[in-house]
């Protein structure tokens, strides 16, 4: 079969048609030239999808090729003003593709905003000062080597707690405690540099350790102060009550912790005494207290502060625990609701506040306010609808069966008297016979 | 066989020459120069038309294989969807390959019966 024959079978269809309908033409009263026009109309429109090769097309029958011309009277006008416009439609077409092309190369380019957006994690943003606030952890080597107590490796809390043992000799005992400051930052250097020759370094290990001991004791008192104090405050904030009692015992707990801390001046922070060798230093200046940059609407970078990297970690995590239970599935409707509306406000308003990394995939689903999570939800689906749009005049097979059978996935099935439209050409079979696997 | 016209399915007016002949008549009845009802009767007796000259005309045979995608059986109305298929013409030539087809088939018996 070949699409050959198409023409002549189509031709013939057409011839059937008009000459049947004839009779109906004249019932209606409609002129025997309607019923002509109504056959080149209908050839001329099968000729222009170009589906099989039409014996009205060609040359060899002058009359078929006539209709085309004459039918579509209008047609050769707009053809001849298209010959005519072809010089300026050249300059149109040479000229608009330069000035649209700038634009188009932009992209290519760097995006000024874009680099705003783009949430990664850029080497330059981190703040790689030597002043930076190092974790007792990660200290290393690199810092000035005016600061070594800041500058120990071996035993950064030790250093530390060393530097507040001189403070707190200095400023109890004034000049006559230089000697023990300076066995003290000997003792810490030495640690640093000599951490094989520990034995020889005994009398300032020993010092150093009393020097611990006396600070470790002075911190639990304080803590257990502190610890009290909260206590009573928090009752107070809860039952709203001032009771003279309480308030007595506050202020004498503010007076003991005075006296306490008048004493080593430099009060030890209260989280410092939880068993971990003192986590975190306070009091330094805030001008390096952020570690991370963002840049800024003006594309500046500017750093962020520890509240602004707090909000951001809350907001992952509330993200991340709403994600685990369900996208909010768990919550009064409300809740959700107002949880999500926040969590995406910050995250549009605020310049890209995000400095972990490329943007996690589960926001995107945390926005759907329909998901549901389920199967019937996923987007990609939505793919499979694409076999329901006939693309009009696309690969399309219309026939009769006259068996279609099955064993297991392999089908097999008898067609007859169909048309087939594919790759653009027409085909017509007396019989098909088709087999395919699912 | 069905002389009434009416006992043919109007699967082929979705074809290529179905749409054509539905232009050329739309076009008749936006200019008002014939009735709406005479343009259904046109494509009754279109339906007729076609049915017959595939059965009488055409006798070409053709064979296929591919992979089904998608298979329905609706009111006596098969519809595949096959994926990489090629045809074959039993007349030799070459064989024509497509990515994707759809095949609307009607029950053959029905017209037959009637």
């Amino acid at each position: 079969m070949s699409n050959a024959n198409v023409g002549g079978v189509y031709d013939h269809i057409i011839q059937e048609v008009i000459n049947a309908v004839r009779v109906d033409f004249e019932e209606n009263g409609v002129d025997d030239g309607v019923l002509d026009e109504l056959k080149k109309g209908w050839q001329h429109k099968l000729s222009q999808l170009n589906v099989a090769q039409f014996p009205w097309d060609p040359k060899p029958e002058p009359p078929p090729p006539a209709p085309p011309v004459q039918a579509s009277a209008p047609p050769p006008a707009p053809a001849q003003q298209s010959q005519q416009q072809t010089p300026s439609n050249y300059t149109q077409a040479t000229l608009s593709p330069q000035t649209s092309a700038q634009p188009a190369s932009l992209p290519g380019g760097p995006h000024p905003n874009g680099n705003g957006v783009a949430i990664k994690p850029d080497p330059g943003m981190l703040k790689n000062d030597p002043v930076i606030k190092q974790e007792p952890g990660l200290a290393n080597a690199q810092g000035p080597p005016g600061h070594p107590v800041y500058n120990n490796t071996a035993n950064p809390g030790r250093g530390m707690a060393a530097q507040r043992a001189a403070q707190a000799l200095e400023s109890q005992y004034g000049p006559r405690a230089a000697a023990s400051i300076n066995a003290i930052h000997m003792g810490s250097q030495i640690n640093t540099a000599q951490q094989g020759q520990r034995p020889s370094q005994a009398p300032q290990q020993i010092n150093q350790q009393h020097m611990n001991q006396q600070q470790m004791n002075q911190q639990q008192m304080n803590q257990q102060h502190m610890n009290l104090q909260q206590m009573n405050q928090q009752q107070m904030n809860h039952q709203q009550q001032m009771n003279h009692q309480q308030q007595m015992n506050q202020q004498q707990y503010r007076q003991g912790i005075m006296q306490q801390r008048v004493q080593p001046q430099q009060g030890p922070h209260p989280g410092a005494s939880n068993g971990l060798p003192a986590a975190q230093v306070d009091g330094s200046g805030d001008d390096f207290e952020g570690i991370l940059m963002q840049r800024g609407p003006d594309g500046r970078p500017v750093e962020m502060g520890r509240v602004e990297i707090d909000s951001i970690i809350h907001g992952q995590i509330a993200a991340r625990a709403k994600q685990m239970e369900g996208g909010g599935l768990m919550l009064p409707f409300k809740e959700a609701t107002r949880h999500r509306g926040t969590a995406s406000k910050k995250d549009r308003t605020g310049n890209p506040s995000q400095v972990d990394g490329p943007e996690d995939d589960f926001k995107d689903e945390d926005l759907d306010d329909d998901a549901i999570n389920s199967d019937l939800d996923d987007p990609d689906d939505d793919k499979d609808d694409d076999e329901d749009d006939d693309d009009s005049m696309g690969h399309m097979m219309l026939c009769m069966y006259d068996k279609v059978q099955r064993v297991k996935n392999k089908w097999k099935c008898t067609l007859k008297d169909g048309v087939l439209t594919v790759n653009g050409r027409e085909y017509v079979f007396h019989k098909a016979t088709g087999e395919y696997e699912w | 066989m069905a002389t009434s016209g009416t006992n043919f399915y109007d699967l082929y007016r979705h074809g290529s020459l179905g749409v054509t002949l539905t232009d050329a008549l739309d076009d008749l009845i936006s200019a008002e120069r014939i009735d709406p009802q005479l343009a259904i009767k046109v494509l009754t007796q279109f339906d007729r038309i076609v049915a017959e000259s595939l059965q009488e005309k055409v006798k070409a045979r053709l064979t296929f294989k591919g992979s089904l995608d998608t298979y329905r059986f609706c009111d006596e109305v098969w519809t595949f969807l096959i994926k990489n298929v090629t045809f074959k013409m039993d007349n030799g030539s070459n064989a024509v390959h497509a990515d994707k087809v759809k095949i609307v088939s009607c029950s053959a018996k029905r017209t037959d019966e009637k």
